[in-house]
């Protein structure tokens, strides 16, 4: 049996390297986006909104593509159709050139609307997971009362739109209030920590039934056999049925990251200037939308793609032979 | 039932002395009139028994007989309306199940192994977490168990890597590492293939011969005629017959006993 499982590894991993190029491309650009990301942060913290690389490059860049393509546009002669068609490339590279110099000029802003995003979606999951897990035990393992508080929570929460959670948190129950005091450098304002109450109330919901269909994949003869040793009902769920219930649970969990990272966006809503917001706000003043729009895009997905290959490696490094799903198929 | 009529070397030995610190009627296990039912269905109507202590009792009986829910209500995994069930002279009811528990093995038909903890692991969990014993001290014990079961080799291997019968014998070493006054088996060959059941067997024969008390549900009629030192049949949650093996081999006193049996002995003969 064993011996089946590391042929098919052996195939799988020689699958894998027969394109390494693509992999470790993927890689290096990950790694240079949070490197630069991470560096970006700290000189933000040091004061320093300034672009590492100068715009006025790429700006000119811009400019001299455009230019060299009027002129060509303009010679006519046997030769008018190509030019003309070698005009339409340059254009091309100057709107290209444009898109980074606007690139370059605005990433600092971005990059500071993306950690309160990281910040959001990390602090979110995590403290979620906490309340998560008594939830899903709960539902199923818990008797009728504790059982039907864990339903009525986890229904309550999923049953009405986030926004209208945050309102209630921020302007219903003027929850900001309570963190003045806890606002400094890396969290601007106690509309963060609002807004960190109300993902981690509302992605616990989501994650406890995601949790909850895990635990309830774990054979229920386990348990059975825990208690049959001395094991307390909780001691067996603790450490039998939770550590492998939380295993089975890890692709579902890392659906519910990526939702958060987009999610968080809603934070606008309370006055957080996060990820989008940030865009938002260069979009009104420069109204080049289709230039921070995209930006936007291609910072969301290196977000998402990055926590789709950190939960990934996650997997991997707590995988146990013959459990889950990675094995056997 | 306290003598062993078995045929093996020793026969001779009565199965409670008083080195046990008891008097020699004191049975480690006694079961009266115990009564369960499920809603309205009533699966055990009024079971009476002794076990005394090295004693081996193999239960036999039709799906649905009752034997499983019997080893259940003997460490309380599952809870009984009627009668009683008392370990040591002491009633289960009486006791904290988890300590129950502990000093009662068992070992499942579907054996239950924790699935993402080694061999080792496996065996280490309940002496860590129930007898806290140290990390260092509980691998030793465990190991040793995995020793006895023949086992020590994959110590290091998760229940995936394990076969069948090679899981069963964990299971057993998880159960024999609590030290257990009795150890329960219900149908612990059931689900392994034919060629698997053997080593199993071999296991709960040494386990057996060692003076091990043992309640077991099995079909497996080779090892009740040799190991068990009483048989007993259960039907419609009643003890139809119950008596050394070879009694109810060769000369049951009842009619559905020997139908019964028959139709065992022919299948376990053409397996």
């Amino acid at each position: 049996m064993s011996g089946e499982r590391s042929t098919a590894r052996q195939a799988l991993s020689n699958a894998g390297r027969q394109l390494p190029a693509g992999r470790s491309l993927g890689l290096a650009v990950g790694a240079l986006f949070w490197c630069w990301l991470v560096v970006r942060w700290v000189a933000i913290w040091l004061g320093s909104k300034e672009p590492f690389f100068p715009a006025t490059f790429f700006e000119g860049l811009a400019t001299g593509f455009r230019n060299d393509g009027l002129v060509m546009q303009q010679t006519g002669g046997a030769l008018a159709p190509v030019l003309d068609f070698v005009a339409g490339v340059w254009f091309l590279f100057s709107d290209l050139a444009g898109f980074v110099a606007f690139g370059v000029e605005y990433l600092p802003e971005l990059a500071e609307g993306a950690w309160l995003t990281v910040v959001l979606t990390v602090t979110g999951i995590l403290f979620g997971l906490v309340i998560a897990v008594p939830l899903s035990v709960a539902r199923v393992y818990g008797g009728p009362v504790t059982r039907g508080l864990s339903l009525g929570y986890i229904e309550l929460l999923r049953g009405t739109p986030l926004l209208a959670q945050l309102f209630v948190l921020y302007f219903g129950l003027n929850l900001s209030q309570y963190f003045r005091g806890f606002t400094f450098g890396v969290l601007p304002s106690a509309a963060v920590w609002v807004a960190i109450v109300g993902f981690t109330v509302n992605s616990a919901a989501y994650q406890a039934e995601y949790i909850r269909a895990a635990l309830e994949s774990v054979e229920s003869g386990q348990l059975t056999a825990a208690r049959a040793i001395g094991l307390s009902r909780t001691e067996g769920i603790r450490h039998v049925v939770l550590p492998q219930g939380l295993r089975y649970a890890i692709p579902g969990w890392t659906n519910e990251l990526i939702y958060l990272i987009k999610y968080s966006s809603l934070a606008a809503f309370i006055t957080v200037v996060e990820l989008f917001e940030s865009g938002r706000i260069i979009a009104s003043d420069t109204f080049a939308y289709l230039n921070i729009y995209g930006m936007l895009a291609l910072f969301y997905l290196a977000l998402v793609l990055s926590a789709t290959l950190f939960m990934g490696w996650v997997e991997n490094r707590v995988a146990i032979p013959g459990l889950g799903v990675r094995d056997g198929r | 039932m306290s003598e062993r009529t078995d045929g093996r070397g020793d026969v001779s030995e009565p199965s409670s002395t008083a080195e046990d610190g008891r008097s020699a009627g004191d049975p480690l296990l006694r079961v009266e009139n115990l009564q369960k039912s499920y809603g309205d269905e009533t699966v055990l109507r009024g079971i009476d028994f002794d076990l005394d202590r090295r004693d081996v009792e193999v239960i036999i009986g039709p799906s649905g007989s009752g034997k499983s829910t019997m080893l259940r209500c003997v460490n309380r995994l599952t809870e009984f309306q009627g009668g009683t069930i008392s370990l040591d002279g002491e009633s289960v009811m009486a006791m904290n199940e988890n300590e129950l528990r502990r000093r009662v093995g068992m070992v499942f038909q579907d054996i239950n192994l924790f699935a993402h903890l080694t061999a080792l692991e496996n065996v280490t969990l309940g002496l860590r977490k129930v007898l806290d014993m140290s990390k260092g001290d509980a691998e030793d014990k465990a190991m040793s168990q995995l020793e006895r079961v023949g086992l020590a080799p994959q110590a290091a291997s998760y229940p995936a890597e394990l076969s069948g019968g090679q899981k069963q014998r964990v299971g057993i070493a998880r159960a024999l590492a609590m030290d257990p006054e009795l150890l329960l088996f219900d149908e612990p060959t059931s689900a392994l293939d034919p060629e698997l059941v053997g080593e199993v067997l071999e296991v709960m024969r040494d386990l057996a011969d060692g003076g091990m008390t043992m309640l077991v549900v099995t079909h497996e009629m080779g090892f009740a005629r040799r190991a068990a030192s009483s048989l007993m049949f259960l039907d419609e949650g009643k003890i139809v017959e119950r008596g050394p093996p070879e009694q109810l081999f060769d000369s049951p006193e009842r009619d559905r006993t020997r139908e019964f049996l028959a139709r065992l002995t022919t299948i376990s003969e053409e397996a």
